[in-house]
């Protein structure tokens, strides 16, 4: 089994030369990010990556977290790590100074968070469930909330949960039943929640819950939501803990991956009522879930880059050292790298992985200046490519971290089917990913809708113009950036084509949207990604022109953006040619016939 | 007391050296660089004597190019409180370096030097040793435990017998080997703090320090491989190899 | 002009890395004299007189080097140095500890670790970890060297008849003194000159088992080594260790028990004429420089050894 090293010196170049490290830090309270700040930051996490976090992914995996005595016990190890974690101020890397963050960009984070998850998804799903939590609570929570809670869960010392899903409402928040009723200056909570990540555990002193629960007098569906915040033990005035809340963990669920991450179900109100606290307004509790949301599905999107990355790792080291068959034009029998079609599998991990990261890292940095552009337009300008790029970091990341750990399983041939190399488990691990903080379906159906139909269009158009804009500059940069063109020009047409069709449909067809979103989406990402790689190009092209820097990386850069070009963009062809079907054969069948 | 500790920017632990095509030297284009492991022990002694209240200052001084700045400051995040870069392009040799502490000491009059006992990249293990005699200092070399007691401090050294306890004069120097301490993780927040930690600039003319190297190196190899040998099934068969086959039992 | 080799004694005892110091100065081409400093230190003195080679015993007797302390012994070394073209010393922890110091004194360059002669002036050492090879001349007018033991044969312990000279003797600086030794006290072989040496790694689990090592070793008359690992473990002290920053080893027959074979660790032992290794990890990369390997439990495969090596004898 490989160790995992995190990639800093292509981290460092996508921060810096496309998602542009160098105009984020001039936003004001970013001003401290420097790259030489930013690099010692990277230097410091891969360190705590590769020699806390990493070591434990596999025996987490073996042991798992148990439910003993009605407590979570994480597996070992787990516990000295995370207050590695939280004492290393790692928690509030990009939260607000207000409360004890560390105030550096969301995009920092994000390349900091790829690590945390590459090294260990299921340790990561910790702290980014606490990051969702604190958002939530910093925007919508009163100022005695935030007081009371916000601090410690920034640090990291307590962790904070999301409790949405219960059995009859997974993709479907409205279902939602829990029960809150008013009693004096709280609330009393009453109901089950299932599949909560790290709903309980020791590795802190308290865990902060938020709760999505239906006040008495509720209005049906998802205007009748409300959003508390139920402590697991209750805080005394003077900040110290007092009694257990009406709240437990009664089962963990056994699982396909993330062992070490215990998935729980949530009992509230066995005993009367666990006490709750109202955030923001009654009945506007999923849109306070909203405001978080971008970050959070970021988040997620970062986890499909990571535990791509993970398996590309493990798969070149594989790929170096097995020798099996020969190829022609090489004496004797060769390791598996030589043979075309294993460098072909690593090349699709590889390329669609580095598509993959340059869009995520492109979109958090596009988040920071919706947040923090001194210019209210400016600010609205980028919150709009935010919105239409969040749901394809999400979902196209996540279908496409499948498909990486698949072929990472491939490259091993047997060895790949049993867990002894670990790529079994990323294989595993990432499966979760497509479908938490909602599903491929759930994005692509946001996408079509929210973010294509509902402007009539106007984001994309924005997003497609940039893209050709763009075109153009790789003109004069030599015969590959050339051919990346020709690539993207198709790719770009056929995704306007995609979306236009889609436009001009849904007002006729009212299957159309659903039959045609995650085609439409994943149609997006892979033309993204290609303008990303595109531009990638044109950088190491510029670099290689220059005599600077390391020529190597340049020019396995230039080959890898030339490749994506060839193997991956057509088929954005693919995708709309499926799209431009329509929802006929789709819907056709009778369910009877299934 | 102020302690100085001196800290080398070399080739990643994990990096596998490798010679240049031409032989000239070691491949260090486009490699990790961190800092010396053993001056990160260093390190990590001199916070710790401050957070014991034993030291009230740390300076931090490394030599060489623009970029040992970034491993000052690694040293300045681990709790160090300000640094010293003595910049030069010029190759570096134990002597020279010995030489530009020397002037270092001479104007921040330390009580304790501390740095490691050898860098990871050449192997010398000389420096601390050599600017001890320049100084007239005592020296504590291989340290594994350190006590620091009135004027004078207490080394336990890991010499090829076992360990050796010394006492020495302050100042003294120590060079730090590896059990002396198992070096922290830098915390986020003193990452952000070090940035802003004082460092100053100075070169080896300012200091009046010829730099010049005293060897030559011609050229660099690797060492010839071993070959991997055979698997023998059990103890009685590797006997009976080692008995008649290679003959040294 | 000849060169000077410092000798080092423990007990009344020579080091024998210093027979391999003498062995790298007779390679100079020059005459070879040597420097026994100490208390009461006699015997060691007539030890050396009769090594093969050996020109001249220069004896320094005196309380301040009653303990190798690198400050009361280097101004007597930088004393003798004009005299000589080279001075050497083994690359030992005391020879580390006080040639630099000489070097210093003198304003010349220290060549450490030296495991070849080119020329009177042009040496091989080992750098980054023995990783590399590199080839250094110097050009300073006194040559300041350390040498490694393993990489010269010893100079034959009898053969010479050298005069033995008392010279002056330097003053006690009272830097630095003596408190106390731990050394590990023990009847077997010293690890860097032993024959045969016995090393067990992580693998070996707890102090208790090196007792299995301890039986092997006796039965070959063996010194007993150890990994990095298996020392931060606790399992046995520090002077056991063989590897990058511990010892280097090159007996005639190195044992490795439970050992993965990190590179640290290969680079103090690889020199060694034949390498056993017994690992239940096929991949262990001791393997790859190992001439017989054992895959399988130490725990199953020594006991196993013990009784083989038993029948050896009978
Ligand atoms: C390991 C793990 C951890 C989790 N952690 C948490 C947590 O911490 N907190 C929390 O609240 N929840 C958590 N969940 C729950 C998770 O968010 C839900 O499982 C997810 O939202 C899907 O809901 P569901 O399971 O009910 O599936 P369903 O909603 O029943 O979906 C089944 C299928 O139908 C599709 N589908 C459903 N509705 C639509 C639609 N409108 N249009 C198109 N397709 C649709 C889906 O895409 C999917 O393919 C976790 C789940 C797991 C497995």
């Amino acid at each position: 089994m490989t160790t995992y090293i995190a990639p800093t010196l292509e981290m460092r170049f996508v921060l810096n030369e496309l998602a542009g490290l160098d105009t984020v830090n001039t936003l004001p309270g970013y001003e401290e990010a420097t790259p030489d700040l930013v690099d010692a930051v990277l230097e410091e996490a891969a360190r705590l990556a590769s020699e806390v976090l990493a070591p434990l992914n596999k025996t987490g995996d073996a042991e798992g977290s148990k439910l003993i005595d009605s407590k979570v016990v994480a597996p070992e190890g787990f516990a000295d790590a995370y207050r590695e974690f939280v004492e290393g101020g790692w928690a509030g890397l990009s939260m607000n100074p207000e409360f004890d963050g560390q105030g550096l960009p969301g995009l920092v984070s994000t390349a900091v968070d790829e690590m945390w998850n590459a090294a260990n998804l299921s340790f990561s799903l910790c702290p980014l469930l606490t990051t969702g939590a604190v958002e939530a609570l910093a925007t919508h929570a009163d100022d005695d909330l935030k007081q009371t809670y916000l601090a410690k869960m920034v640090t990291g010392e307590w962790t904070g949960t999301m409790n949405l899903t219960e059995s009859q409402a997974g993709s479907d928040l409205a279902a939602v039943r829990t029960k809150a009723v008013p009693d004096g200056d709280h609330y009393r909570i009453t109901g089950q929640k299932i599949f909560i990540t790290w709903g309980d555990h020791e590795l802190t002193e308290n865990i902060v819950h938020l709760v999505l629960a239906r006040l008495p007098d509720a209005p049906a569906g998802v205007k009748g939501i409300s959003l508390f915040l139920v402590p697991k033990y209750l805080v005394n005035e003077d900040g110290s803990l007092g009694e257990h809340n009406d709240v437990h963990a009664v089962s963990l669920e056994h699982k396909l991956g993330v062992h070490a991450s215990p998935t729980c179900v949530m009992s509230f109100g066995d005993r009367g009522g666990a006490v709750g606290y109202l955030i923001g307004e009654p009945n506007k509790g999923l849109a306070c879930m909203f405001t978080m949301m971008n970050h959070a599905r970021l988040g997620v999107g970062m986890q499909g880059v990571a535990i791509a990355e993970r398996s590309l790792q493990a798969a070149v080291a594989y790929a170096r050292d097995r020798v099996q068959g020969s190829v022609p034009g090489k004496q004797g029998r060769v390791t598996i790298i030589h043979h075309p079609d294993v460098r072909r599998m690593l090349m699709l991990m590889r390329a669609q992985t580095e598509a993959m990261r340059a869009v995520a890292y492109l979109t958090a940095a596009a988040l920071d200046h919706s947040h923090h552009a001194p210019d209210a337009d400016e600010r609205a300008g980028f919150l709009t490519r935010v919105d239409l790029l969040t749901p394809v970091v999400k979902a196209w990341s996540t279908e496409v971290a499948q498909e990486v750990t698949t072929l990472g399983v491939q490259v091993h041939g047997g060895m790949g089917y049993v867990e002894e190399t670990g790529c079994a488990q990323y294989f595993r691990d990432g499966r979760i990913i497509t479908i938490y903080e909602g599903t491929t379906g759930i994005q692509a159906n946001d996408l079509v809708g929210r973010k294509i139909i509902r402007d009539g269009g106007q984001g994309m158009r924005g997003l497609l113009a940039d893209i050709e804009a763009f075109e153009s500059q790789l003109d004069a940069a030599g015969e590959v950036c050339v051919a990346i063109k020709a690539a993207l020009i198709e790719g770009r047409v056929a995704l306007a084509r995609g979306s236009d069709w889609l436009l001009q449909t849904y007002a006729n067809d009212m299957y159309a949207p659903g039959a045609v979103a995650v085609n439409l989406l994943m149609l997006m990402g892979t033309v993204v990604g290609g303008w990303q790689m595109g531009r990638a190009a044109l950088v190491a092209h510029d670099k290689l022109q220059r005599n600077e820097g390391d020529a190597t990386f340049y020019q396995s850069k230039l080959t890898t953006a030339r490749f994506y070009a060839e193997h991956v963009m057509p088929r954005a062809a693919a995708y709309l040619a499926a799209v431009l079907a329509g929802s006929e054969s789709i819907m056709a069948l009778d369910d009877e016939y299934f | 007391m102020k302690i100085l500790v001196c800290v080398k920017r070399v080739v990643d632990y994990n990096v596998k050296a490798r010679p240049k095509a031409d032989g000239s030297g070691v491949e260090t284009a486009n490699v990790k660089m961190s800092m010396n492991p053993f001056d990160e022990i260093a390190v990590e002694e001199s916070v710790r004597l401050k957070e014991a209240g034993t030291a009230d200052e740390i300076v931090a001084v490394s030599m060489g190019v623009a970029q040992c700045q970034e491993t000052l400051r690694t040293a300045l995040a681990m709790g160090v409180d300000r640094g010293i870069l003595i910049e030069t392009d010029a190759e570096l040799q134990p002597l020279a370096v010995a030489k530009l502490i020397k002037a270092v000491i001479e104007k921040e009059k330390p009580q304790l030097v501390l740095l490691g006992k050898q860098a990871i990249d050449d192997d010398a293990n000389q420096t601390g040793q050599m600017f001890a005699a320049f100084l007239g200092w005592s020296q504590g070399t291989f340290a594994s435990k350190l006590t620091v007691a009135g004027e004078s401090v207490e080394v336990a050294r890991e010499v090829d017998a076992g360990t050796e306890i010394l006492s020495l004069q302050l100042p003294a120097v120590i060079t730090t080997d590896l059990r002396l301490n198992e070096p922290r993780y830098v915390k986020l927040p003193n990452i952000m703090k070090a940035k802003k930690k004082p460092l100053d600039k100075l070169t080896p003319e300012e200091l009046g320090v010829d730099v010049s190297p005293r060897l030559t190196v011609l050229k660099v190899t690797e060492p010839a491989q071993r070959e991997a040998g055979i698997k023998v099934a059990n103890a009685a068969e590797l006997v009976g190899k080692l008995k008649n086959e290679a003959q040294v039992i | 002009m000849s060169a000077l080799v410092v000798a080092e004694h423990l007990d009344n005892k020579l080091n024998p890395a210093t027979l391999a110091a003498i062995t790298a100065a007779q390679a100079l081409g020059t005459g070879v004299d040597v420097l026994v400093a100490g208390l009461d230190c006699g015997a060691v003195a007539e030890a050396v007189a009769v090594v093969d080679g050996v020109n001249k015993v220069l004896r320094a007797e005196s309380e301040a080097y009653a303990h190798p302390l690198a400050e009361d012994i280097a101004p007597l070394i930088v004393q003798l140095a004009p005299s000589y073209s080279h001075v050497l010393a083994p690359a030992t922890t005391t020879g580390k500890n006080i040639m630099p110091r000489v070097a210093a004194l003198l304003d010349v360059a220290q060549i450490s670790d030296i495991i070849g002669v080119e020329s009177p002036d042009t040496f091989l050492r080992p750098i980054y970890a023995g990783n590399v090879i590199a080839t250094v001349r110097s050009s300073d007018p006194i040559k300041v060297i350390t040498v490694r033991g393993t990489a010269f044969a010893a100079a034959s312990s009898h053969g010479g008849s050298a005069d033995v000279e008392t010279v002056d003797t330097t003053e006690s600086t009272g830097l630095s003194s003596f408190v106390r030794a731990d050394f590990t006290a023990s009847d077997r072989p010293e690890l860097t000159s032993a024959e045969i040496v016995v090393s067990g790694g992580r693998g070996m689990g707890n102090t208790d088992n090196f007792k299995l090592l301890e039986e092997i070793a006796d039965k070959l008359g063996a010194a007993i080594g150890a990994s990095r690992a298996a020392v931060d473990a606790g399992f046995v002290p520090n002077d056991y260790q063989v590897g990058q920053t511990g010892k280097v080893v090159a007996p005639k027959l190195y044992i490795a028990v439970g050992i993965s074979g990190a590179i640290q660790h290969l680079a103090g032992m690889k020199d060694s004429q034949i390498i056993v290794a017994i690992n239940k990890d096929e991949e262990a990369p001791i393997f790859q420089v190992a001439d017989y390997g054992i895959v399988g439990d130490l725990f199953e495969v020594l006991p196993q050894l013990s009784a083989e090596l038993d029948k050896l004898k009978s």
